[in-house]
């Protein structure tokens, strides 16, 4: 390190003048001359202009009284560098730092026997003074500021040798916009600026801060972060010219910068969208913010404000559909503000399709018979106020018109090329009266902007100098919807409505007078429905009223069908019910089927007969049991007074036997036993086929009997066509076959009978010797076929013969048909206790 | 002899397209430390006569040298010289930095970079005639001990540019002498073939 300042000290004795000379040693020039007096201690303190290493100065001093001097001290030398001894290319000072506008002296000591040059600043070779016999030095004057790594000034030698120091011109530092805000709303964050740049590069020289005392690491940025708010903070700078300190005190809510939102999504919907971001901090969740939303679209820049506590989603309204959007936000404290906060990352949406509704059209038509069509938002429809001067229409003044004002006005009967009545109002008004004789009008009120060759609407009215009854009534329509009956009309056209319509009453006929159902108090509900009406015809009268009353109404009826939908799932249920209950039923039976069989199907007892009837087989042959015998009268015409039936009086004894009746019988029957089919069936009474036979040939000619147990085919009436008498030997009854089930699907009828002997019917009843199940009903005689009718189920009883079939009733002709599926029922019936039979 | 032998063996390994390889990058190099150079006196107004020393220590050039052995010392002198370069880059930013990036600043980083590719081309050619040599730079006498002003520590950084501008120079003139012996090499041997095809 250089030094430049010389302390010489002495002791002078009593004298208080003293005259100090300071000498460059070799060439004992003068440097320095100076008269003082000393009191006590004495003490110079001199600065030299060059380094005090350029050359040995020598230093003497002498005490003055007046005019009278002392002799010259010895010589003091002060040693420079330039000393025979030290035989080296020297420069100083070394790696000077000095403030601009300095002047500066720089030296060079060159070697022995090598031969100075010059002295180069830059490329500037500068003026040298000769110190002594190998220094050299130059000054210089007045420095300006040096570049980044110093400037040079450089001693050179004839041989091209050289040497120099690095200079450093600067500034010291001097700070300024020194500010502490917060972020995290807890830690401090100092800000500040440099007012200049100090020139000063390099580790060594660079400027360093402090806040607080605490050392700032300070790169790029001029910023300090401290770890908790202090309230008032002092910023140090210092480097090697100087130091300068800043202060600041604030309150921490007063500092607030919020950070910069991050995480931005959308819900976007065709024209509008919600931002929404999230804070890094949670402590915004309770700060009052201020935020601002930059939306671009095709490069057109919209800013949106929101405020809001601890803000983290806005709506941005006035949005296109289908259109891309980029946002960015930024936020900053609502109550204190402070400074915005950094802008968040951009966050591009789209927003959704849309099908617009249909716009406001107004057209205006101008002289030159061009037109004007106009559409916009509809504007909301004011009512001027009428006086005896006419209407009094008044606006809000329009800052940004400089123009006049246009109010037109038209008569509202007027549908067509309607003559049209305007003022011009100045630009500054916010009112005028028009004159109207027409009893309702309409009027618009139309800012002419200066750049604009369009008007613009500003405001519309709607008035009448008297309100009337509509002259027309709604167009009215009348439906029904499931059990109710929806009421639907339309708007009276303007021209038509002669004031304004307050709202809607609802009829419905009763006879030739009207009953309210509703009176609808809003011009804009045009619907109603009528519930708990029941199948009929109405009619519903709809009237709209003004304040001056209802106009004549419009009718419309209306027919209600009783509601198909409602019986069939009617139907469909009760079908449900009755599946389920059979269900049941058929569960309860199968469950019961022992009970069932029991009481419905009781085992047949199995005839014991003594000896050996296994060798028989074929049809059995039954002779049919006494309570069966029918005895046909023959002659019925000849006693038509007397009773035709008469009950043997042996079947009650008879039925309680269980011996089978022995053979001597008018008629036997054959049948097979179908339920014991798989055993060989043996007959019950052997050689009855004759007897049967034989009996077959006897007659009676009275019928007697107690049961039927034939079929209409195995039991023929053959009336006799001349009149038979008793003398006449009975022929009355033929069993062509054997016992046949009624589910023979036989009518008696004359034709039949006659029928029954072709052949077909004789083959089959030949081939039909087997029993079947007695599930049809004959009657017993064509006779007796209308009178019966319905009672021929009441004829006989089913126990004429050993039977696992039910005897069923069967009806008459007509009644077949109704027959058939009780029929199958009962054969399914049949079946379900055969398959239940163990 | 028998060192020799293979060292003449595997001489004979070296790709005339790596050597010329090594030579184009050499050439850059050479252009860009010359304007590194020229950029530093400019930046400092140091003298274009100011005189400079030798900083790398390497054997002196000899005729008697082998291909390998005048790659070895080429190797040597550009490892030490990127020793050189990255101590003088570090030391002037610490020193005499002021953080700006200029057009001095990018020249020393290309420069920086395209010694490194030298050196791993030079180390290739190396390795081709000399097996896995791997040669460790030895920076014996490159400590700073010297540069105690920041004059000094300029100077220092002239002789450290102008060392890789040197030694840029040598590196062409070295690769050109080696193509210029294989490309002898070559048509000699085809000559002795040619001459032995005539006898036969």
């Amino acid at each position: 390190m250089s030094v430049k300042e010389l302390t010489i000290s002495w002791f002078g004795g009593a004298a208080s003048t003293f005259d100090l000379i300071i000498l460059r040693t070799e060439f004992n020039t003068s440097v320095f001359y100076v008269r003082t007096q000393h009191f006590g201690r004495h003490e110079w303190k001199w600065t030299s202009a060059e380094p005090l290493e350029c050359t040995s100065l020598s230093v003497r001093i002498r005490s003055r009284d007046g005019l009278a001097t002392s002799e010259w001290s010895k010589i003091n030398t002060f040693r420079g560098r330039d000393l025979p001894s030290i035989n080296t290319l020297q420069m100083y000072p070394q790696d000077r730092v000095v403030e601009v506008g300095s002047n500066m002296t720089f030296c060079c000591i060159v070697e022995e026997g090598k031969t100075f040059k010059e002295m180069l600043y830059g490329n500037t070779i500068m003026n040298v003074t000769r110190l002594s016999r190998r220094s050299y030095a130059t000054t210089l004057v007045n420095v300006e500021p040096t570049g980044v790594s110093g400037s040079n000034i450089v001693c050179r030698l004839k041989d091209l040798s050289l040497t120099g120091a690095v200079m450093f011109v600067g500034y010291p530092p001097l700070p300024s916009d020194f500010v502490c805000e917060t972020q995290d709303l807890k830690s401090a964050e100092c800000h500040w600026k440099e007012a200049r740049d100090s020139h000063l590069t390099g580790e060594r020289r660079r400027t360093r801060y402090s806040v607080n005392s605490r050392n700032c690491n300070v790169d790029s940025q001029l910023t300090c972060r401290l770890p908790l708010w202090d309230g008032n903070w002092t910023l140090m700078a210092e480097n090697s010219l100087g130091h300068y300190s800043l202060s600041d005190s604030a309150e921490l809510i007063h500092r607030v910068r919020p950070v910069a939102p991050v995480n931005l999504s959308s819900i976007a919907n065709a024209w509008n969208a919600t931002v929404i971001w999230q804070w890094t901090y949670e402590s915004y969740f309770t700060l009052d913010l201020n935020c601002q939303v930059e939306s671009t679209n095709h490069e057109s820049k919209t800013l949106h404000v929101f405020s809001g506590v601890g803000l983290r989603s806005v709506k941005l309204s006035g949005l296109h559909p289908d259109q891309a959007y980029t946002v960015r936000v930024r936020c900053g404290d609502q109550k204190y503000f402070w400074k915005w906060g950094d802008w968040s990352q951009t966050f591009s949406f789209k927003t959704q399709t849309d099908v617009p509704d249909p716009p406001d059209v107004w057209m205006w038509m101008n002289k030159d018979r061009t037109g004007l069509v106009v559409w916009k938002q509809p504007l909301v429809l004011s009512k001027p106020v009428f006086t005896n001067n006419g209407f009094f229409l008044f606006w809000q003044q329009n800052a940004t018109n400089t123009c006049n004002y246009l109010v037109e006005w038209l008569d509202t009967s007027c549908e067509h090329d309607c003559p049209v009545k305007w003022i011009r109002v100045a630009a500054g008004s916010t009112n005028v009266s028009i004159e109207s004789g027409m009893p309702g009008m309409q009027a618009f009120t139309k800012g002419l902007f200066c750049p604009s060759d369009s008007p613009q609407l500003i405001k519309r009215w709607q008035g009448y100098t008297q309100e009337l009854v509509p002259s027309r009534s709604v167009p009215l329509s009348v439906k029904s919807q499931d059990s109710k009956v929806v009421i639907t009309w339309g708007e009276i056209p303007l021209s038509d409505r002669r004031g304004f319509v307050l709202g809607y009453n609802v009829y419905i006929s009763n006879g030739s007078e009207l009953a309210l159902l509703a009176n609808l108090s809003s011009s804009e509900m045009r619907r109603y429905v009528v519930k708990g009406l029941s199948v009929g015809n109405y009619k519903f009268t709809v009237k709209s009223y003004t304040s001056a009353g209802e106009d004549t109404g419009s009718t419309a009826s209306i027919t209600l069908e009783p509601f198909t939908d409602a019986l069939i799932l009617e139907m469909l249920g009760a079908l449900g019910t009755i599946t389920i209950l059979l269900i049941i039923v058929t569960f309860i039976c199968y469950k019961k089927r022992n009970w069932v069989k029991k009481a419905f199907y009781p085992d047949i007892p199995e005839p014991k007969l003594p000896g050996d009837w296994s060798r028989l087989q074929g049809p059995l042959d039954v002779r049919p049991s006494p309570h069966s015998m029918v005895h046909i009268v023959e002659k019925p015409e000849r006693d038509f007074n007397k009773e035709t039936l008469v009950v043997i009086p042996e079947e009650e004894e008879y039925f309680e036997k269980d011996e089978p009746v022995d053979t001597d019988e008018p008629m036997s029957l054959r049948y097979y036993n179908q339920v014991v089919d798989d055993r060989p069936i043996r007959p019950r009474f052997p050689g009855s086929s004759a007897s049967s036979a034989s009996s077959l040939d006897s007659g009676h000619t009275d019928v007697t009997y107690t049961g039927i147990q034939t079929s209409g085919s195995s039991l023929v009436f053959q009336p006799d066509p001349q009149g038979s008498s008793e003398e006449q030997p009975p022929e009355v009854v033929r069993y062509d076959g054997g016992y046949k089930p009624q589910m023979h699907p036989k009518v008696l009828s004359d034709d039949v009978v006659l029928k029954s002997s072709n052949p077909f019917q004789e083959s089959e009843a030949a081939s039909s010797v087997g029993y079947k199940p007695q599930c049809s009903w004959h009657l017993d005689s064509p006779t007796d076929t209308a009178e019966t009718g319905s009672l021929a189920p009441s004829l006989g009883s089913p126990t004429s013969v050993a039977s696992t079939q039910f005897l069923l009733p069967d009806g008459d002709g007509d009644e077949k048909n109704k027959q058939q599926p009780s029929s199958a029922a009962a054969t399914w019936f049949s079946n379900l206790l055969l398959s239940s039979k163990p | 002899m028998a060192d020799r032998r293979t060292r003449s063996m595997k001489s004979s390994n070296l790709s005339r397209t790596a050597v010329n390889r090594a030579s184009m990058i050499a050439l850059q190099l050479q252009g860009e430390s010359s304007k590194l150079l020229e950029l530093y006196r400019q930046k400092e107004s140091f003298p274009a006569d100011v005189t400079d020393g030798r900083l790398v220590s390497v054997p002196p050039p000899s005729s008697q040298l082998d291909t390998r052995d005048k790659l070895w010392r080429l190797h040597s002198a550009l490892l030490q010289t990127q020793s050189l370069l990255e101590r003088a880059i570090t030391k002037e930013e610490e020193e005499l930095g002021g953080g700006i990036k200029g057009e001095y600043e990018n020249q020393r980083k290309t420069v920086k970079g395209r010694l490194s590719f030298l050196l791993l081309t030079t180390g290739n050619l190396l390795k081709a005639v000399d097996g896995a040599a791997s040669l460790t730079p030895s920076l014996e006498g490159l400590e700073l001990d010297g540069p105690t002003t920041l004059f000094q520590l300029k100077l220092w950084l002239l002789q450290v540019f102008s060392e890789v501008h040197h030694w840029s120079r040598a590196a062409v003139t070295t690769l050109q002498e080696l193509l210029t012996n294989a490309a002898d090499k070559q048509s000699s041997t085809t000559r002795v073939r040619s001459t032995r095809s005539a006898r036969r």
